[in-house]
């Protein structure tokens, strides 16, 4: 139990949050509005489950949002292109694989800093989605009645297909020696690489499969919205909050899945009900940002003896 | 070859200048003044995120900072409500120290608190957004007095220059010339070195970080004082583009090395790629690839250096 005692302290917190919903406004709770309000967790819960394995190595990954505009500009492209739906949506996860590649080339065969690497392709990514959107289709593309069935149909594809993919990660992280020597390579690179294990093939793998979950939430955005370059826009500051907030440690080779799952709902309960409550979106980022520093300083003096240093 | 880096981002400077000379021989003359003005903002922080990315800590709360104090001088001083007609001068006092402040408390979250540097900022630079945008209460803030506006629109001599010229030359006195800077750059590249020879690691990075918030508020000001304007977007992504400038300018992430110069030179060279890409007038088409253009070329400056550096270290990452 002593082992999970962050992840109820997590939960503790989630509680507290919904308790105080049910005091002021119990209609939050209510199945319709959550369900309403939940569409938009998916796509952060996709993007968590890479990060999470990067961060777990030490790395990060700022263009995650950026990619996701780039994906949904392409889905967009061929939408417009009247192309049926399973091409356009094989585009996309392409155009994803082909970005989360980059990063991955650039910051595990090349040896660029991956806080470098990402704040360039961050801006590249973005640049990338608008001068496609603007010198091809000039505005959003609604979404095609292919593409927009996988959100509204009867059969719950995307929540399936996000407890999977998070289940695969989760056995990936406890379970297989690559999520060791994810942890390995975390704690330290060099040790992890005399010892045999294939680093750079790991970093890149991991970058690669975050270019793909970028791709398939810009599939959930553009199908709930259009697809747009404007899809994704800060979406990496909540990423990266749920992934610390949910006990994964910045400097690399601590942190676990369930911890992040947790952050995800955490950040995403909070901030609905801050801006259901109070309709002050502004409210919201003072909340959001507070509790990502109070959660990395509780989790310092809760639970850390020997606190790493650098 | 000490200064490697600073020649190869001078070629650069010289090339885009030629490159756009070609299109009109007019155009550094022309230009170089706007050029060298629109980068103040971004070439004052940057004096201050340098030293913290030397202490190897990082700063990336600074958009959300300048939009805030930017938000906070203009209610203050803007003569129509809900401006509150303080005298500029005061103003302008208070903006500093609160944005010393809020460095300082930086400071004291990454080394009383021990939260690591880039979440710490991170959680600013959402926190620091929202606060400004609810001391905006939505409208943009307009009408400022003279005396404010001055500093920015100087008529014969640009005040806001020599301001940032100041600035630079004073970073560069502290980095070469003064204790201060030597312990910097020591608890940068060598911290337990650093802490054996005697030097206070948390005063170092409380003094970086809260010079960081200083020379924020003072780009703010001089914002402020050029464009006449607050909106909730001021500062957005400044952040990036501050790290941006000081990363391709050679100081290294890790912390510990790095010139000033570069970075002076990569300030010039970041600002200068928009104004010819403008200039240049590749047609309504080329505009709308700018972004992916500057992107193309920033991920070209990091990479190559690397190779650079890969071959000076004998291959060693």
């Amino acid at each position: 139990m002593k082992k999970f005692a962050y992840e109820f302290v997590l939960l503790g917190l989630i509680g507290v949050v919904l308790a105080s919903a049910a005091i002021l406004d119990p209609l939050f709770l209510s199945q319709n509005v959550q369900l309403e309000l939940s569409s938009e967790i998916w796509e952060l819960g996709l993007l968590t489950l890479g990060m999470t394995l990067i961060i777990i190595t030490a790395g990060i990954d700022l263009s995650v949002g950026s990619a996701m505009g780039l994906c949904s500009v392409s889905l967009g492209l061929c939408m417009h292109a009247n192309l049926p739906a399973w091409l356009c949506g094989l585009v996309c996860l392409l155009t994803g694989l082909a970005a989360g590649a980059i990063n991955g080339t650039l910051v595990a065969f090349i040896k660029v800093h991956p806080l470098l690497v990402t704040l360039a392709t961050y801006g590249m990514y973005r640049g990338f989605a608008e001068g496609l959107q603007s010198a091809t289709t000039n505005a959003p593309v609604d979404a095609s009645d292919g593409i927009k069935s996988i959100v509204t149909g009867g059969f719950p594809v995307i929540p399936v297909l996000f407890t999977a993919l998070a289940v695969w990660t989760a056995i990936l992280l406890r379970r297989t020696a690559a999520g060791r020597g994810l942890y390995a390579i975390g704690h330290n690179e060099e040790a992890a690489r005399f010892s045999g294990i294939p680093v750079a093939r790991l970093k890149f793998l991991i970058y690669t499969y975050t270019g793909l979950l970028a791709a398939l939430a810009a599939i959930c955005y553009s199908a709930r919205r259009s697809a747009t370059a404007e899809a994704g826009m800060v979406l990496e500051l909540d990423v990266i909050s749920a992934v610390v907030v949910g006990g994964t440690s910045i400097y690399g080779g601590r942190g676990r899945l369930i911890g992040t799952l947790l952050g995800v709902l955490l950040i995403h309960e909070t901030r609905q009900f801050v801006d259901w409550y109070w309709q002050r979106s502004e409210l919201t980022l003072i909340v959001i940002g507070t509790l990502l520093i109070l959660a990395v300083l509780g989790h310092r003096f809760l639970f850390s003896r020997n606190p790493q240093t650098q | 070859m000490k200064f490697r880096r600073e020649g190869s981002l001078l070629v650069l400077v010289v090339l885009l200048s030629l490159l756009a000379m070609l299109f009109d021989s007019s155009f550094v003359p022309d230009n170089a003044l706007d050029i060298l003005i629109n980068g103040i903002p971004t070439m004052i922080i940057a004096c201050g995120v340098m030293l913290v990315i030397v202490t190897g800590e990082i700063d990336i709360s600074v958009g959300s900072l300048l939009g805030l104090l930017a938000a906070m001088l203009g209610l203050l001083s803007s003569t129509v409500s809900p401006g509150l007609s303080v005298h500029p001068y005061l103003a302008i006092l208070i903006v500093l120290t609160v944005g010393t402040l809020i460095g300082l408390g930086t400071g004291c979250l990454v080394v009383f608190g021990k939260v690591p540097s880039i979440i710490a900022t991170l959680g600013l630079l959402i926190a620091l957004d929202g606060v400004q945008d609810w001391l905006m209460g939505g409208g943009d803030i307009k009408h400022f007095p003279q005396q404010l506006r001055n500093l920015g629109t100087g008529t014969r001599i640009p005040v806001n220059l020599i301001i940032a010229v100041l600035v630079v030359i004073g970073t560069g006195l502290l980095c070469r010339k003064m204790a201060m800077g030597r312990r910097i750059y020591a608890v940068g590249s060598n911290p337990s070195a650093a802490r054996v020879a005697g030097i206070s690691e948390a005063k170092i990075k409380l003094f970086v970080f809260a010079l960081t918030g200083l020379l924020t508020a003072l780009a703010a000001i001089l914002w402020v004082a050029k464009l006449g304007n607050v909106s909730t977007s001021t500062g957005a992504g400044l952040e990036l583009k501050v790290v941006t400038c000081v990363v391709v300018g050679g100081v290294a992430i890790r912390g510990g090395r790095g010139h000033l110069l570069g970075v002076v030179l990569a300030v010039i060279l970041i600002t200068m790629i928009r104004t010819v890409l403008n200039f240049m007038d590749l047609g309504s088409e080329a505009v709308k690839w700018q972004r992916a253009i500057e992107g193309v070329m920033i991920l070209v400056a990091v990479t190559s250096d690397h190779f650079t550096q890969q071959q000076q270290t004998g291959g060693s990452a």
